[in-house]
């Protein structure tokens, strides 16, 4: 008898366990070395953060743990494309690209070839789904929306005059462009523009023209980031202006608080802030836990954020087809991230994200404040 | 004419960086025929020290000297561990060996310190500045002219008045005669590579002054910018070098100060075109090495 009932628990084992051996294939095909790797190794932490948790509780639903399959694309293009391709054949059901436009995007042919749905770690360029089509998804908020918030925000400072710093090198160090759009919008007047090379280590030229200019602009605003960044700031306030700087996601980083008097009164716009009691405070909390340091970047928590999405996706579709995910991630709303409320449903794969405006305040971090940007005002995503 | 004088010592003190990078390949260059690629990352090696430094409350002066020290001793290294092997190889083989090197210390640097660039902690001073004669120059600047300048009396100095400096000359020239002078070809090339670390350091001090961070990839940078100012100066050739990197400084800060705003985007090309019709119009560079051999080149 007891061994009849043993059988038989064994027997319906065997038969439950197909619906329970189903698990959700990622495809992570990032940058864990070059360039890209500063933004993309902090956000694969995050990742896996949120995918142990998820599969500890039983996997999603309960019951569909999630498997990463991971490749190191070395920010190359023509890498990411092939790494792609490889984790396509392992049929995977949703894809994880670089936090770079240019990469997520030499992967496009393959990703929409395969119908399966890619979310960008944290690119920002509004172009990435715009020209990447229906199955490319970004995680971050747009430069379009950011560059609305920090030029609203100078505007009713009562700053009427500005100038940019920006790189064509890439899409997200254009931004600023679409900072004076909004400034000229709102009546501001663009004192000038310079451009720079991504790795430019001098700006003395640069800066010498801008502290020709008289009168001084009200507001420089930049995309720039390390270790541009810093030495664009260092020497700008070594040659004297005191005009405002106004920067972006990029600088969200430990060398802009470390500046010391150059980065006093900073201002730029990020995707989250860790108020107390808030889901960042709460995730920066079981990151120093499980790691053992304290969370150093907000990317940490965009990679939460983004498997908190494919979570909710695959959830709502009840399956790991990659055409349901798809479906269903264009329709989420209000998915609760560590950094922000994410919504997708009505945009075209850029999500509505909140976005933190941040002051530098004696090397710490002070909330300026967290406005929904005019919506009007949001210049339409520009072809570079 | 302020701005002009104000560009003008923008241009000296980016070109006396320059200049250090490029010595720092030459004087490898001029005994061992090898463009030492991974000589960006000996810099990072002394921003990695710096930055720890700093991180334990050491004074930045003392800093300086741990930081140049340690790219001293690493270009030794470098060279002990993977150059000897193949000195007598050809010079492809010493080429492939330097950027092996470099990607490397590279990796190294990633999996080992960090992907993410880390802060430098500075001292307030570096970011001040001063009035001087009516216009403003920074600290940071007058600390790069005032290093470069006494680097290169150094150097002089060191290359004429001393007798591993006189050896290096001499191996530069002619290595197979220097040696059968009794010259040591071990003891010549490593302090060359000494001589290059050293010169690395410093470059790495100024360079990481201005960006406050370090990280793994850094090195690229500067060694391409050397790499051509030393071309630009005469490949080998010491006052080439130098010659090549104010060159070099004075072409990139006067294209970003008088180039039309259309055309700014544009200045690194056009940069580069410049360069290009110099050497056009001399092909062995500015000052080119006395022991050129043209198959080298």
């Amino acid at each position: 008898m007891k061994r009849l009932a043993l059988t038989t628990a064994l027997a319906t084992l065997g038969m439950i366990s197909p619906a329970l051996a189903e698990t959700l294939k990622v495809g992570v095909a990032t940058a864990q070395t070059g360039g890209l790797a500063t933004y993309d190794a902090p956000v694969i932490e995050g990742v896996h953060i949120a995918v142990d948790e998820i599969n500890e509780a039983g996997g999603i639903g309960g019951n569909m743990p999630i498997e990463l399959l991971e490749k190191d694309v070395r920010s190359d293009a023509a890498q990411t494309a092939i790494a792609v391709q490889e984790l396509v054949d392992e049929g995977v059901s949703v894809l994880v690209l670089p936090c770079d436009a240019d990469p997520s995007l030499a992967a496009m042919g393959i990703v929409s070839g395969a119908m399966i749905p890619a979310i960008s770690t944290c690119a920002s360029s509004p172009t990435l789904p715009m020209v990447g089509g229906e199955y490319m998804f970004a995680n971050f908020p747009g430069d379009n929306v950011q560059a609305t918030v920090s030029a609203e925000w100078a505007w009713e400072q009562g700053m009427k005059t500005g100038y940019i710093l920006y790189s064509p090198d890439t899409q997200y160090t254009t931004l600023p462009l679409y900072f004076a759009e909004v400034f000229d919008a709102l009546g501001g007047e663009m004192l000038g523009q310079d451009t720079y090379s991504i790795g430019q280590q001098d700006f003395s030229a640069i800066v010498t023209r801008i502290a020709s200019l008289d009168p001084q602009p009200d507001v420089i605003m930049t995309a720039a980031y390390e270790p541009d960044f810093p030495s664009f700031l260092n020497a700008l306030r070594a040659a004297g202006v005191t005009s405002q700087v106004i920067g972006s996601d990029g600088i969200d980083s430990p060398t802009t608080f470390s500046l010391g008097a150059p980065a006093e009164g900073l201002v730029f716009t990020t995707a989250g802030y860790a108020a107390e009691g808030s889901p960042l405070a709460e995730f920066n909390a079981k990151y120093e836990d499980v790691t053992g340091a304290p969370s150093q970047t907000v990317f940490n928590a965009v990679g939460y954020d983004l498997v908190k999405v494919i979570e909710a996706a695959t959830e709502a579709a009840g399956s790991t087809d990659p055409q349901a995910i798809r479906d269903a991630l264009a329709n989420l709303e209000g998915v609760q991230g560590a950094t922000s409320v994410i919504t997708y449903k009505g945009t075209d794969g850029m999500p509505v994200r909140e976005v933190s405006m941040i002051r530098v305040k004696e090397g710490e971090r002070e909330l300026v404040g967290q406005p929904s940007p005019t919506a009007e005002l949001i210049p339409a995503p520009r072809m570079q | 004419m302020d701005f002009f004088l104000q560009q003008t010592v923008n241009a000296v003190s980016l070109g006396g960086t320059y200049a250090l990078l490029a010595l720092g390949l030459a004087v490898v260059f001029s005994i061992m025929g090898l463009i030492n690629f991974a000589h960006g990352e000996l810099m990072t090696i002394a921003g990695y020290v710096l930055m720890y430094c700093g991180l334990a409350g050491l004074p930045f002066v003392l800093s300086i000297g741990l930081a140049i020290g340690a790219a001293t001793v690493a270009a030794v290294l470098m060279e002990r561990i993977a150059f000897r092997p193949v000195r007598n190889a050809s010079g492809a083989t010493m080429l492939i060996t330097s950027f092996a090197v470099s990607m490397v210390l590279q990796v190294l640097f990633q999996n080992l310190i960090s992907v993410r660039s880390q802060p430098v902690l500075l001292p307030p001073l570096l970011t001040d500045s001063v009035r001087m004669f009516g216009f403003v120059i920074g600290v940071n600047k007058l600390l790069s002219i005032a290093a470069t300048v006494v680097m290169l009396i150094f150097l002089d100095w060191f290359m004429k008045r001393q007798k591993t400096g006189i050896a290096m000359r001499a191996a530069a020239e002619d290595f197979a005669v220097a040696r059968l002078m009794g010259i040591r070809a071990n003891s010549v090339i490593a302090g060359a590579f000494a001589l290059s670390g050293l010169l690395a350091g410093v470059a790495a001090v100024l360079w990481v002054s201005q960006r406050a961070s370090v990280d793994p990839l850094m090195g690229f940078t500067p060694v391409l910018k050397a790499f051509i100012a030393a071309i630009l100066g005469g490949l080998g050739s010491l006052r080439g070098a130098v010659a090549g990197g104010f060159l070099l400084g004075f072409i990139e800060i006067y294209l970003a100060a008088y180039l039309p705003p259309e055309w700014q985007e544009f200045r690194d090309p056009i940069g580069l075109v410049l360069v290009v019709i110099v050497l056009l119009i001399r092909p062995n560079g500015l000052i080119p090495a006395p022991a050129l051999k043209a198959h080298k080149v």
